[in-house]
């Protein structure tokens, strides 16, 4: 009986070993909550799901940063459009759909599929509607039908960002026929039948949907639209969650999974040491993690008080507590001449610690015994920002500042954030097109959530509304300098770093990329 | 027979008895939830450019956008249509959501009450027979161990053993395997489901699986049960019945199960009654540690992002278990002692 029963979970585990190595098992913290990105609400673990079930227009090229493979954005290539120009104006894009095109049901891709899509995005409660808007695109009458295989998009005025804006992951290219009778009278554009249901021509088609658990995908044999034209090399893929982060890096070690991003620095840094695994460190550099301040709210509406805070941050004890060192520094860089050393955002700012410095800047501001404040974060981001607030109490109480630490549960730090009732916190940003102007014209102008520090300044305003719709990019480049530069002078906030992205991945799997929405694209990888 | 149809005819008159209650749980979440600090819109339109317009529809989305008596009639007329609401984690609806999570961790809680309550009966008598003893000690001891080791603790610890270093037991994630197939849904009670579908190899797999989330939630509560059993069996013990039964001579394992146990398992059946109910719901961390689909780690979650509807339908099931529990440990007693009737 023993003998018989080892024998059998022997062969049971041969037949296994052999699914295995076409699968890919991919562990995260998050879920997956809906099949359409667009619905509000969804997850990031969503928008890598929708990237493998749905195609879109374009796609992002990648290319090599420091040998490792990230998103490029400067390079867009065809994904359902086989070919695209921008016409000489810049108002005029126009898309030739590959003829081979196919939804998963077998039926062709067509204009009017691709045109009922982009309707959807810019005209439905969705959420591409804002982000599309960053890409000057507002309305269905900019969506042209030209003929069966070729649709025409127009612009008010030329915008750098509107072909980027295409291969995000909201305008995805839905089967408009069965999307059209899932249609209800309330719901025209089907975002009920779709959030639970994918119409799509993707690498993938969704095997079974466990919001909250599993989500797992069998690959579509008839794709053959890859960005290296290539159909997808896993046959099947199994995005999985699994909440407790020392239970994924156990999975990973063990080789029971094939691939996780969202693991604790200390976890990331013991399996490096052990040599085992791959480990891919990737800096996000469209992501910054940053120390904000209420611009509006005494005493943070002092900029000498901002600027006392900037030089009594302890930034390299904060990067080893909070990251462990895995990631890019923003801090400690000398500007000759104090002018900024580029135009691209971010860069690393001309502060460190230095507590005269900051002592200075607090008599500047009348304050030279300090203040009380609270200092916030919310608990999704403990791991990482609770050892940093404990740093940030030590070392303003030296100057005099007292700091009380506040951690907030993650939907009253957003709610407090909204209505700008925080004086001192720390967040993070990421930008999906990371351009200078698209990062200050969102996160620093307008009295809306996202511009965390309130910061108020016409100025900046004004040369970030212009650059958007600049051609030249040297003068481009001069507004980045300037942008830069009122940054610094009136510190609404102060960038710390760009944190990692540790892909931990068994040494077999290849073809990671960084993609532009911290996750993993399913199609890039393969088994060695 | 006749007994036993009073006996129903009473529980139900019981569970009708505790409507109100419920009721007043309802409303009372329902209120709660409002006052906690935290606009779930906010935290729903949470995307890369989410802007006011998209705060406005998930409120509307979510109901938020009414005055809060008008919600609080909707709800309830919602609940007693059966409709829960939906939530906006998973995006399904709260019933379905429970459903389908709920079997999973009665499974979790069922298997290891069991387990608790076959080590725990036995460790209690072993030590009431021999008070004082180094038995009575050891078991003192092995309680102590368990109550102060959090279950998340234990359970990390369970694994770090029997999968990490021995890889004796299945990856630590979820009810079954997950290249396994699952057995139609009958019962969503897999060990059950499997059995009924035939698939052995199946059930040992989910079996396999249910082992370390149960033994780390038993290892908790072992210490009230073998308390409490050992108190009892005490008193059972030096009663004068047991004195009488001693006295004519009966073999002492009649002695000790048929008048000392059956006489003090009252009390035990009581807490565990309610250490039923509080599994359930408070066993979180274990079924976050082992990724276990159940209800108590959806409420969690839920709760932290203010996601309203399934909180209320959270506190409102378990309100309904508690009582149905309670019910089932007075039935219980009926059996135990025929002198005891609910009523």
């Amino acid at each position: 009986m023993v003998v018989a029963s080892i024998a059998f979970s022997l062969a049971a585990g041969s037949v296994q070993a052999q699914t295995r190595s076409e699968t890919l098992r991919y562990v995260t913290g998050a879920s997956v909550n809906t099949l359409d990105p667009n619905i509000p609400g969804s997850t990031r673990e969503a928008f890598a799901v929708s990237l493998s079930t749905y195609d879109r227009l374009v796609s992002f090229g990648r290319k090599q940063l420091n040998g490792k493979w990230v998103f490029d954005l400067g390079k867009i290539t065809g994904e359902l459009a086989e070919s695209y120009e921008v016409s000489p104006d810049g108002l005029k894009m126009t898309f030739r759909l590959r003829k081979d095109a196919k939804f998963q049901d077998g039926t062709s891709v067509t204009a009017e599929d691709v045109k009922w899509s982009l309707d959807r995005v810019v005209t439905a409660p969705v959420l591409g509607k804002a982000q599309l808007l960053t890409g000057s695109m507002t309305s269905a009458d900019q969506f042209k039908v030209i003929d069966p295989l070729t649709i025409e998009v127009t612009l008010p005025k030329p915008d750098k960002l509107a072909l980027p804006n295409l291969a995000t992951v909201y305008p995805i290219i839905f089967n408009s026929k069965v999307a059209k009778a899932h249609a209800t009278a309330d719901d025209p554009w089907a975002l009920a039948w779709l959030k639970e249901n994918t119409a799509g021509s993707g690498a993938y088609k969704i095997e079974t949907f466990k919001p909250g658990e599993q989500v797992i995908m069998a690959r579509n044999e008839a794709w053959n639209r890859g960005t290296a034209d290539k159909s997808a090399s896993f046959k099947r893929v199994i995005v999985q969650s699994v909440p407790e982060p020392a239970t994924r890096a156990n999975l990973v070690e063990r080789g029971d999974a094939d691939l996780v991003i969202d693991l604790q620095a200390s976890d990331v840094q013991s399996l490096e040491a052990k040599a085992k695994l791959k480990v891919i460190s990737t800096p996000q550099y469209n992501a910054v993690t940053f120390v904000s301040m209420n611009n509006q709210i005494p005493p943070f509406d002092n900029v000498n008080v901002r600027r006392a805070i900037a030089f009594a941050l302890p930034y390299d004890d904060m990067f080893k507590a909070a990251l462990f060192g895995r990631g890019s520094p923003l801090f400690g860089a000398t500007w000759a001449d104090g002018k900024p050393t580029s135009g691209a955002y971010p860069i690393p700012q001309p502060v460190k610690l230095d507590l005269e410095k900051a002592k200075e800047y607090l008599k500047a501001a009348g304050m030279p015994d300090g203040f009380s404040t609270t200092f916030s974060f919310n608990v999704g981001q403990a791991s990482t920002a609770e050892p940093m607030a404990a740093l940030v109490k030590e070392s303003l109480a030296k100057i005099g500042i007292k700091v009380d630490i506040q951690k907030l549960p993650d939907a009253q730090m957003s709610t407090q954030i909204n209505e700008k009732k925080l004086p001192f916190f720390t967040e993070g940003i990421v930008a999906w097109l990371p351009s200078t102007d698209y990062f200050y014209r969102n996160f620093y102008t307008g009295n809306q959530r996202w511009n965390y520090s309130s910061i108020n300044s016409p100025e900046l305003v004004e040369i970030a509304q212009k650059a958007r719709f600049e051609p030249d990019a040297a003068k481009y480049e001069q507004d980045g300098v300037k942008l830069n530069a009122i940054h610094f002078s009136e510190i609404p906030q102060i960038p710390l770093w760009q944190p990692s992205q540790d892909a931990v991945m068994a040494s077999s799997v290849d073809g990671y990329t960084y993609q532009f929405h911290r996750q993993v694209d399913y199609r890039d990888l393969n088994r060695k | 027979m006749a007994a036993f149809g009073a006996t129903v005819i009473r529980a139900g008159r019981r569970f009708l008895s505790s409507l109100p209650a419920l009721f007043g749980v309802l409303v009372f979440t329902f209120l709660l939830m409002r006052v906690l600090p935290g606009d779930p819109a906010v935290f729903f339109a949470s995307g890369p450019n989410a802007g006011k317009e998209e705060i406005e529809v998930i409120r509307k989305q979510m109901g938020l956008n009414k005055p809060v008596p008008e919600q609080l009639m909707l709800y309830l007329y919602d609940v007693g249509s059966g409709n829960l609401g939906r939530s906006m984690m998973t995006g399904q609806l709260v019933t379905k959501d429970l459903r389908e999570r709920l079997p999973a961790s009665l499974e979790l809680t069922f298997t290891a009450l069991l387990i608790a309550l076959l080590s725990a009966v036995p460790l209690g008598v072993l030590a009431a027979l021999r008070p004082g003893s180094i038995i009575d000690h050891g078991v003192r001891f092995f309680c102590a161990l368990g109550v102060c080791v959090p279950t998340f603790v234990s359970g990390l610890l369970l694994i770090y053993v029997f999968y990490y270093l021995l890889g004796l037991a299945p990856d630590p994630t979820g009810r079954v395997d997950i290249f396994a197939s699952l057995p139609p849904r009958r019962t969503g009670f897999l060990l059950i489901d499997f059995v009924l579908a035939g698939d052995f190899d199946g059930w040992w797999a989910a079996f396999r699986q249910l082992i370390l989330p149960a033994l780390s939630m038993a290892l908790f509560v072992v210490a009230p049960l073998a308390r409490i059993t050992r108190a009892s069996m005490l008193v059972s013990l030096g009663s004068d019945f047991v004195r009488t039964a001693r006295s004519v001579g009966l073999p002492w394992w009649r002695v000790v199960v048929t008048y000392a146990l059956r006489n003090a398992i009252l009390p035990v059946i009581t807490i565990a009654g309610i250490v039923f109910s509080t599994m359930l719901g408070a066993n979180v961390l274990v079924e976050k540690v082992f990724s276990w689909p159940g209800v108590a780690s959806y409420a969690l979650d839920a709760l932290l992002s203010s996601d309203y509807a399934p909180v209320q339908g959270f506190v409102l099931l378990m309100a309904t278990v508690f009582v149905i529990v309670n019910l089932l440990v007075d039935i219980l007693y009926g059996i135990a002692d025929p002198r005891v009737t609910i009523g």
